[in-house]
């Protein structure tokens, strides 16, 4: 299928300019730690309070580790106008949209299992035994912030102020996620660790539901 | 311009009538008592509010696959509207609430989904005042618009749901449990008048959006010269 | 009446809104008439 491999070659370019200088994911794990620092200093770690508060400290970090990792996306291609050589070598616009947001998942999801010993340290929380059910929170998760962050990414490289906007529209959307995400994990850090269903139902409505919305509508943010 | 005042001077004697049927001809709720009254403004404009983002939703819609300015005029004045009518819900919730609860804010579902609303809404003025292009603006706000507007049921279930997790104990059965016919009567007329000024509000904020873009045609032509 | 001046606040903030709102919009109204006016006298005296 075209749309496939359109995306497969788009997809390795944007992983082999990452590894390249790996100063993405090098600034945001900085970032990430920075956060969990911050946070040392608004609450006192004890094991209580790390349970009660630590998941949704864990995606808030997560969250405005993303909405600066998400920035570059669309901004470097107007750098050297490489949106419209991309625009060009596709038949189906979405296989960028698709190259791109696969990368961020990509990104996001390493940045985040290379946090989560971080987390486990700073903070006293079990995290081992659970670690295969909070890879799939993760994932779902970092796709869930990907995909619209992807899209705003793509409106704001076309705004003025975009550093701020790219937050400012992407935050109130990533609401559903931010309460998804924090409720499952919560329930997988707690002493008898329990995996959340309907949480991970609506993650991953979530995801399916602006997939498609980037799907359909996508294309035209490639406009001219 | 005699029509609009006039129209408008109808709507705000009608406004007026239904204030006055909310304080006296409604009997008042037992339980609360007369802060109840609050309730007829503040649910009315939350229901006004949802009418307004939907008909923006059907404008970006429309602007995205027609590519109509009329659309794009459609869709800033009725997210522009919609967000008057959040103001007015945020701003009597609080009220409503301090002599009732002893907070002004609490994080319950409706107040949550209608503060990130606002936001969304917020958001999407800022980003058209964030592109200068014309087109450009009207068609990524569209789309902006489109994606806000998908959010609003994942947003609500999800701050349900959340909810569910943590039940807090409810301090009164929610504004439509059990309504008198009086009641009923004034939340009709209240919503009613309230669709009444959507509409002119709306109508003169779509004025407002076609007049700047035969100005900014004229500018044009100006430069050309 | 306990309460009574709460309401009445409520409602008062809501009419104000609305009105403030629409003096707003009825004021860029007449700035951009005024612009128009001038753009066009602008374009007729070019002509």
């Amino acid at each position: 299928m075209a749309l496939l491999s359109n995306t497969a070659v788009l997809l390795g370019k944007e992983l082999r300019t990452e590894f390249r200088s790996r100063e993405l994911l090098t600034t945001t794990v900085v970032f990430v730690l920075l956060i969990f620092m911050i946070f040392s200093i608004t609450f006192h770690p004890t094991t209580t309070e790390s349970q009660q508060f630590g998941p949704g400290l864990l995606w808030v970090a997560f969250l405005f580790a993303a909405s600066l990792m998400l920035q570059p996306c669309f901004l470097r291609e107007q750098a050297n106008d490489t949106l419209s050589a991309l625009r060009l070598s596709v038949s189906d616009p979405f296989a960028i949209f698709f190259a791109k947001l696969t990368a961020n998942t990509f990104f996001l999801l390493l940045t985040e299992l290379l946090m989560l010993p971080f987390f486990a340290g700073f903070f006293n929380v079990r995290v081992f035994a659970v670690l295969p059910q909070l890879i799939v929170v993760f994932f779902l998760g970092s796709l869930g912030i990907a995909i619209p962050g992807t899209a705003f990414s793509a409106i704001c490289a076309q705004a003025r102020m975009r550093e701020l906007m790219l937050p400012l529209l992407l935050l109130p959307v990533l609401t559903p996620i931010l309460i998804a995400t924090t409720e499952v994990t919560a329930a997988l850090l707690q002493p008898e660790p329990s995996m959340n269903f309907a949480g991970l139902a609506i993650i991953t409505g979530f995801d399916v539901v602006f997939l498609t919305a980037l799907w359909l509508f996508g294309e035209y943010l490639l406009e001219e | 311009m005699l029509k609009s005042t006039l129209k408008a001077s109808i709507l705000f004697v009608l406004l007026a009538v239904t204030a006055y049927l909310a304080f006296y001809y409604a009997p008042i709720e037992r339980t609360m008592g007369i802060i109840q009254k609050i309730f007829y403004l503040h649910v009315s404009s939350a229901l006004s509010s949802f009418v307004a983002f939907s008909v923006c939703f059907y404008a970006n819609l429309r602007y995205v696959f027609t590519r109509q300015a009329k659309s794009d005029w459609l869709g800033v004045s009725a997210a522009e509207v919609g967000l008057a009518f959040i103001f007015v819900v945020l701003i009597t919730g609080p009220i409503w609430a301090h002599p009732v609860w002893g907070i002004w804010w609490t994080w319950s579902p409706r107040l949550t989904l209608t503060f990130v609303l606002g936001l969304l809404y917020v958001s999407y003025l800022l980003l058209r005042s964030m592109i200068e292009e014309p087109d450009k603006r009207a068609l990524f706000s569209a789309v902006f618009g489109i994606f806000a507007f998908l959010d609003v049921p994942l947003v609500y279930f999800s701050i349900r749901w959340w909810r569910d997790q943590h039940p807090t104990p409810v301090i009164m059965g929610g504004p439509g449990s059990g309504l008198e016919p009086r009641m009923r009567v004034s939340y009709l007329l209240m919503w009613g008048a309230l669709t009444g000024l959507l509409i002119l509000l709306m109508n003169a904020r779509y004025k407002l959006e076609a007049l700047r873009a035969s100005v900014e045609e004229l500018r044009r032509e100006a430069e050309v010269q | 009446m306990k309460n009574l001046d709460s309401v009445l606040a409520a409602y008062l903030a809501g009419w104000a809104i609305f009105f403030v709102y629409y003096i707003s919009v009825a004021q860029r109204m007449s700035t951009l008439r005024e612009e128009v006016e001038r753009l066009k006298s602008l374009l007729t005296k070019g002509k």
